[in-house]
């Protein structure tokens, strides 16, 4: 007789969340990188043996969740999963398979009972350095954007991979740090299969049918919430700051959401095709974070899993810039990728009113750099957020993260790790857009740079010509803005800084929600 | 002969123990809490102890705790307060770290900061990341800083410059102006009451210590004046967060450093009762009536942590709250207590909470009109409440309508009123054990060997079971729970700490700088400690370094022998070992080095035996009652015993019922029961063969 009913699957769900925020817990203490501890910049996920989600870390980047299933199944098909061994760690930063940029790394670990594989231990995380340009929308080729680790094992039952690690170290500017990270991966997944294989003996339960028992659940739960909403066929376009190749310079991407009974999708038919600069998003991205958009406003509040996902499809055309084909650059795709929450609200707006939101100032705002002080090397890589979009029934915050999740650096370990002096960092108040729910407001940040050493510099601002627009007739965020020694920058890019430069970043202020009365 | 008296003044109740420091007689006292002037309700308690005892003279000490400047900080009724930062930094406290705590909600808000945007003063002193001066202060910029605060009539200032932690000098310089500019506004500054890098966390701490400062002086000072008109003359210390008490002179300083006094005050007490029986693992287990709260202790110790979150937009939700960064005892808390509601949700599982019926209109058997089952609900119908007994017998629970409610809820999941009451209190059970289990392993040891302690209401009621899913043999009850948190401030010890950062490679270490370093930390110590009466030989001496690798932002702690300068081996030898215990591995090729140094003094940290000063012995009756028994999934008669007919030495068996006013202990397993001499209940479960 099955174990499992109302009482023992609410008890058993709550503890597979618990061990994978655990093991999330003991990543951030083990890592050496700020991207890890102070950004956030990771996700740890537990699948079953097919590859299919289970739970994962509470604190977790949307992109994330979604794409490191599909990574497992990639391992399972390029190795088999009958030559996978206790102890073995696999390891990949595969664009189209991964998260859809060379500098996050992906690292999964079978979990064996006894000789059977259970399930996989995951974890994503953005890599200190992964060599190549600096990140950088200006960026043509994938060649450009780094070292790339196909699908390899990285621990051979236990044994380390010797030529791999020292490729790696040869091919990264900060080895040590860059390494550490992955150590402290390989222990996440370590201890989250020994944590998990340590509640199935405790409480003898079959995973595969828990999985089908929580799978379902959250499936059901989902459908119900599709199903409550009107049917019908809407279209929504955004533009995006692009490159002049592209006309008017600018990216559209144009969202076709279609709700029919318990099944909502979204195709992406009459976007911009791919392009020669890295702001291209893998069909793996793009459907995370359009399947993050429908969730979030669908069902915000079911435990997320594979479940989530099966009563969604997404389409976008081969060679476009949300399926683009192999090797076109693709390292700043959250430029592009973080526009698809908003396409999707605006797409859905009419059905489904007040639970929608305006557009943010924020997709992915970045700084990196990059250099030597003294004989040391250092790199940093830091966030910006913005304003957030007026709608789902209060004003746009401000100065947030959205949609992805990456908290800030702050100003006193920036000022540790590279030579500049961050003059200010303030909330640029009055950019939000105007509207019965004002869209909220971006940040601006200045900083001077005092590094005896010039300095490679790479800065990911968006929305400098393409503000945030509005909703239901709510005003446009102010637009970003990128200034170096009193020079605007009309687009994002790689610069050399030099001692006393100053640099002033603006994000862009959220859309605004509704007319004001 | 010596008295010693503990006042806890909690959001319901001010209560009072007074000792007699020879004989370990205790005298109880409850009153409501009075929140117009929290001393009236201290004062009736006073007096009510001194009146059972006879004498005010010998009363040596009082120890204080209290959830006051927790509930201010939480109303907001704190000072206007005003900060002073360094330039472009004023944002800081609107920016926060720009993280969403719940990823899927597009709605989220986020509490607003103590300090409105026009009280936040920006000023161009700075020094860099090393501490060196990139701009010196200005004293007529700090001067005009001043006498705006002035005509604001600001009542707190608090400083936070960055790069404090690292050099000091900025903040010291700038308060000792203002001190002179702004004559009886206190100042707060950022590397004093947090000293942690993170401008962020440490400004928030800082505004918020700023916030309740005058506040907490005025009622101390008060305190203190109520107590000499009482005839009370000795010492008055304050219980703080971290289990130890500090002089009333110092809280006045940093009042952030007491919001968990009263659940540190309860830890305490449940870490002495266990010492006295020999155990060195304990689990404290609280349980009221909207949450439930554990600690996990080894050898005497409870775990501390250094981040504690205030005025959370959502309750539970971590990252909604502000930040203090503040050494805390380290609760385990879960929303769920005997007010806790049940729900199936639309997974169409039963979940418990953090929803609470509060006591209006409360569970559904108090008759009030709710409808709701909660988990008192379940209690009753699983026999672990009497429904003429509830509260002493002041309140009346009505068994009819916890069935009504519990089979409605049920129904729609195909459970019926029985099963679901036990879904219920499995439920509750399985995630405070859950909780705690994590606590246990993170830090390598094993469950069995823990002994769980049970205080609080609804602590003894669902102790046992708790202690069954982890696999703990041994629970205690000890006497007088209800005043718990006072009992721990009887044992609390006097405790300062040192500790400075000083990051380098161990390979670089300078083994005679390292030990001057620790000798003149330890004078400091001693001249703290010994202001407060204890004696320097008395002082119990602890050292730990905080190490990494480099390149690493979390650190792990490495305790060392307080006695002598540890060598570069010892140092390597002890973090890798420690490093393997957390993390699994260590990092090939990775650089120890040591970041932050801890050395503190502890004196009077001893065990007490308690013994209760009136010593009438109840004579009740044993009676029956139908309870539920697991083992058998049935209900089954057990008797009911009256805990203050129980002498010493009285042999029990379970499955039982023992219940006093406060509380009830249920016994639902197999096991042997026994009074201790000096009145603690200790259940020790039947191994069961796994």
């Amino acid at each position: 007789m099955s174990k499992l009913n109302p009482i023992a699957t609410e008890i058993l769900w709550t503890r597979l969340v618990g061990i994978v925020d655990e093991a999330a817990a003991t990543f951030v203490r083990a890592s050496f990188s700020t991207l890890v501890r102070e950004a956030n910049d990771y996700a740890v996920v537990l699948t079953d043996r097919t590859g299919r989600n289970l739970a994962q870390s509470s604190q977790s980047i949307p992109s994330f969740i979604a794409t490191l299933p599909e990574t497992v199944r990639l391992f399972s098909r390029e190795f088999g999963i009958e030559s996978m061994r206790p102890g073995d760690v696999f390891i990949t930063n595969d664009p189209w398979y991964g998260t859809g940029h060379l500098n996050d790394a992906t690292i999964v670990a079978p979990i064996f009972v006894q000789d059977d594989i259970v399930g996989f231990a995951g974890v994503v995380s953005h890599l200190p350095d992964i060599g190549g340009r600096l990140r950088n929308p200006a960026n043509r080729e994938l060649f450009e954007e780094g070292l790339q680790i196909p699908p390899l094992r990285l621990l051979h039952a236990g044994e380390e991979d010797k030529v791999l690690i020292r490729m790696i170290r040869e091919n990264v500017r900060v080895p040590d740090e860059t390494m550490g990270d992955i150590w402290a991966m390989t222990s996440c997944v370590t201890s989250l299969g020994l944590r998990l294989v340590n509640m199935l003996n405790e409480t003898e339960i079959d995973l595969d049918e828990f999985a089908n028992d929580i799978i379902g659940r959250t499936e059901v739960a989902m459908r119900d919430a599709i199903r409550a909403a009107p049917d019908g066929t809407w279209a929504y376009e955004i533009e995006n700051d692009g490159p002049a190749e592209l006309k008017g310079g600018v990216v559209v991407i144009r969202a076709t959401v279609t709700i029919s009974g318990d099944i909502v999708s979204v195709d992406y038919e009459g976007s911009s095709d791919q392009v020669n600069l890295a702001i291209n998003t893998v069909l793996n991205y793009t459907k995370a974070y359009s399947a993050y958009a429908l969730k979030s406003l669908f069902a915000p509040w079911i435990p997320n899993n594979e479940g989530a996902f099966l009563p969604i499809s997404i389409t976008a055309p081969e060679g476009s810039i949300l399926n683009p084909l192999r090797p076109a650059p693709v390292g700043a795709r959250g430029m592009i990728g973080h526009l698809l929450p908003p396409a999707i609200f605006g797409a859905l707006a009419e059905p489904l009113g007040e639970r929608t939101q305006a557009a943010p100032g924020s997709p992915s705002n970045n700084i990196q750099i990059t250099s030597l002080s003294g004989r040391k090397r250092y790199a940093i890589n830091a966030f910006l957020g913005a304003g957030q979009g007026g709608g789902a029934g209060r004003d746009g915050a401000s100065a947030v993260s959205f949609p992805s999740n990456l908290s800030n650096t702050p100003v006193e370990v920036l000022e540790n790790q590279a030579p500049i002096e961050v003059q200010s960092r303030h909330i640029l108040h009055g950019s939000g857009g105007s509207g019965r729910f004002r869209g909220g407001d971006g940040i601006g940040m200045t900083f001077k740079f005092r590094g005896e050493s010039s300095a490679m510099a790479s800065f990911m601002i968006n929305r400098i010509k393409c503000p945030a627009p509005g909703l239901f007739g709510g005003g446009q965020g102010k637009p970003a803005k990128l200034e170096i020694n009193g020079n605007a920058q009309i687009a994002s890019g790689s610069h050399v800084l030099s001692n006393g430069d100053l640099v002033i970043i603006e994000t862009g202020g959220g859309g605004g929600f509704g007319e004001v009365k | 002969m010596t008295l010693r008296i503990a006042i806890d003044v909690g959001g319901t109740f001010t209560d009072g123990v007074l000792l007699d420091d020879e004989t370990g007689k205790i005298w109880l006292a409850k009153s409501l809490t009075t929140y117009v002037d929290p001393g009236n309700a201290i004062a009736t308690v006073t007096r009510e102890l001194l009146e059972q005892y006879g004498t005010a003279k010998d009363v040596s000490q009082v120890v204080h705790g209290t959830t006051l400047i927790t509930n201010s900080l939480i109303e907001r009724k704190g000072v206007k307060t005003a900060l002073v930062t360094t330039t472009g930094m004023r944002d800081a406290l609107d920016i926060r770290r720009e993280l969403r705590y719940d990823t899927y909600d597009l709605g989220l808000t986020y509490p607003k900061p103590l300090v409105d945007r026009e009280d936040r003063h920006e000023i161009s002193a700075r020094l860099g990341p090393d501490g060196s001066e990139w701009a010196a202060v200005s004293s007529d910029e700090v001067s005009a800083v001043a006498a705006k605060l002035h005509a604001d009539k600001v009542g707190a200032v608090a400083v936070c410059f960055l790069h404090s932690p690292v050099s000091s000098r900025h903040e010291e310089e700038v308060r000792s102006i203002l001190a002179e500019a702004l004559p009886g506004v206190p100042v707060s500054i950022s590397s004093e009451v947090s000293g942690s890098i993170g401008e962020y966390e440490r400004m928030s701490t800082t505004v918020a210590n700023a916030f309740v400062q005058p506040l907490v002086k005025t009622y101390l000072e008060r305190l203190r004046s109520r107590f000499t008109e009482g005839g009370i003359d000795g010492r008055l210390d304050i219980m703080v967060s971290n289990g130890a008490f500090t002089t009333a002179v110092q809280a006045g300083e940093f009042p952030i450093r007491l919001l968990e006094s009263g659940p540190a005050g309860g830890v305490l007490s449940a870490i002495n009762c266990g010492m006295l029986q020999n155990a060195d693992n304990i689990l404290a287990f609280d349980m009221g009536g909207t949450t439930a709260k554990s600690c996990v202790a080894v050898n005497g110790r409870p775990e501390i942590t250094h981040t504690f979150e205030f005025a959370r937009e959502k309750r539970f939700k971590k990252g909604s709250g502000l930040p203090a960064q503040t050494p805390s005892i380290d609760l385990i808390e879960i929303g769920a207590g005997g007010g806790s509601i049940a729900k199936i949700n639309p997974l169409g599982l039963l979940q418990v909470g953090p929803e609470s019926a509060g006591s209006e209109p409360g569970p559904a058997c108090y008759s009030l009109g709710g409808e709701n089952p909660t988990v008192t609900d379940a209690d009753l119908i699983l026999g672990h409440l009497d429904p003429d007994g509830f509260l002493g017998g002041t309140m009346k629970l009505d068994g009819s309508k916890a069935m009504q409610a519990l089979a409605k809820l049920g129904s729609s999941v195909g459970l019926d009123a029985l099963e679901t009451a036990r879904g219920i209190n499995e439920i509750v059970n399985e995630n405070m054990a859950a909780a705690a289990r994590t606590h246990i392993a993170e830090k390598g040891l094993d469950a069995r060997r823990f002994t769980l302690i049970a205080t609080g209401g609804a602590g003894p009621v669902h102790a046992v079971d708790v202690a069954r899913r982890l696999r703990i043999r041994r629970v205690l009850c000890p006497i007088a729970s209800g005043v718990g948190s006072c009992l721990g401030f009887l044992v609390a010890p006097t405790r300062a700490d040192r500790a400075w950062s000083k990051v380098e490679a161990v390979e670089n270490l300078d083994r005679e700088t390292l030990a001057a370093r620790v000798a003149a930390a330890k004078n400091e110590i001693v001249d703290e400690i010994t202001a407060t009466g204890a004696h320097a030989n008395s002082i119990n001496w602890n050292l730990c370094v905080e190490m990494r690798y480099l390149g690493q932002g979390a650190n792990v702690e490495v305790v060392l022998n307080p006695a002598v300068t540890a060598s570069k081996q010892e140092l390597t030898e002890k973090f890798l070992e420690e490093y393997t215990s957390v993390f699994g591995r260590i990092v090939p090729g990775g650089i120890p080095e040591v970041v932050t140094w801890r050395v503190w003094g502890v004196s009077g940290e001893t065990v007490r035996r308690f013994e209760l000063g009136s010593t009438s012995r109840a004579h009740g009756e044993a009676t029956r009652r139908s309870l539920y028994i697991p083992e058998k999934n049935a209900m089954e008669e057990v008797e009911v015993l009256q805990r203050a007919s129980l002498p010493p030495g009285t042999k029990l068996r379970g499955p039982c019922i023992i219940t006093e006013k406060e509380s009830s202990l249920i016994v639902s397993h197999s096991a042997d029961v026994q009074i201790l001499d000096d009145g603690t209940i200790e259940v020790v479960l039947d191994e069961v063969a796994t």
